[in-house]
């Protein structure tokens, strides 16, 4: 298992930037609201708590929600989270983070992605906390 | 002299540089959070004192900024800004600060890269020092300027 050390370093090198970019991107660029603070609530709650089995497990559960119209953007959000989370269990994690070696077990690797998972949730959360001050700021002048 | 002393007075040598600019900081916590929030410059202090990473403080930055207006606050003072103080100094340290780690590290200091984890756990070692260096310095000067507001003890 990689030390704290390097999941630090991965942190702040790679998963801070990347959920600084992945929450500008749904909303300055799709154009789709911030995640609501109830949704904030349980993802921040479950990325703490739980293992990552059971995160992707709630992750995939609020992507195939039938969610009204009025609350779409939210399906958004959970689909590009997938497809990040995807993307770093098979591929990343072990090619560019160099945090996998040969032989680990995927009780590891789902130890280790929880890991990331609460780190890049954080920063998930925080930025979105900005941007929504930000909207929300841009519309009252608007008016 | 090891390592460690190097980077401390390599790190101290660039906190006598941005001095000025923490007291900028200071002056503009003073206006936006006033005496009644100073638990907001002590949490900030903590936070950084304690936190393994800089993101760790980033985003604590993010969050009151996000979580309370005074956080929010632009700067008419001596030397204006027009940036709210949260923002402000999420960008000074993200910006400012980084490229000073990167002048302690370069070649000609204490020729530290970026390729092998041992580097880049120094490089945020380095990055946090300086962090903390000018949150303390900004903060001393924000409890300099709120000590001469009127009101409650």
């Amino acid at each position: 298992m990689p030390s704290l050390e390097q999941l630090w370093n991965v942190s702040d090198d790679i998963l801070y930037p990347e959920a600084e970019i992945f929450m500008q991107r749904l909303v300055n660029e799709k154009g789709i609201a911030t995640l609501p603070s109830s949704q904030v609530a349980g993802l921040q709650n479950i990325a703490n708590t739980a293992s990552y089995r059971e995160l992707a497990h709630f992750i995939r559960h609020q992507r195939e929600r039938k969610w009204p119209e009025s609350k779409k953007d939210i399906e958004v959000f959970y689909t590009e989270l997938e497809k990040w989370f995807t993307a770093v269990k098979n591929t990343r994690l072990r090619n560019e983070f160099h945090l996998a070696q040969e032989g680990l077990s995927n009780q590891e690797i789902d130890e280790l992605m929880a890991l990331l998972a609460q780190d890049f949730i954080q920063h998930l959360v925080a930025e979105n906390g900005l941007l929504a001050v930000k909207r929300a700021s841009a519309r009252m002048k608007r008016r | 002299m090891n390592k460690e002393m190097q980077i401390i007075r390599e790190v101290n040598i660039q906190a006598e540089n941005f001095y000025e600019d923490a007291v900028q900081f200071g002056n503009h916590a003073a206006y936006a959070l006033t005496k009644a929030h100073r638990s907001q410059m002590t949490g900030l202090e903590n936070i950084a004192d304690g936190a393994p990473k800089v993101s760790d403080i980033l985003d604590y930055i993010k969050r009151q900024t996000a979580r309370f207006p005074y956080w929010r606050q632009v700067f008419p003072g001596e030397k204006p800004s027009d940036e709210a103080f949260g923002e402000r100094l999420k960008n000074y340290l993200e910006k400012e600060l980084a490229r000073k780690r990167d002048a302690v590290c370069n070649v000609k200091v204490l020729n530290i890269g970026d390729r092998t984890d041992e580097d880049r756990t120094l490089r945020r070692h380095i990055y946090l020092l300086l962090i903390r260096q000018f949150i303390r310095q900004m903060v001393a000067e924000y409890e300099y300027r709120v000590s001469f507001e009127p009101g409650k003890k």
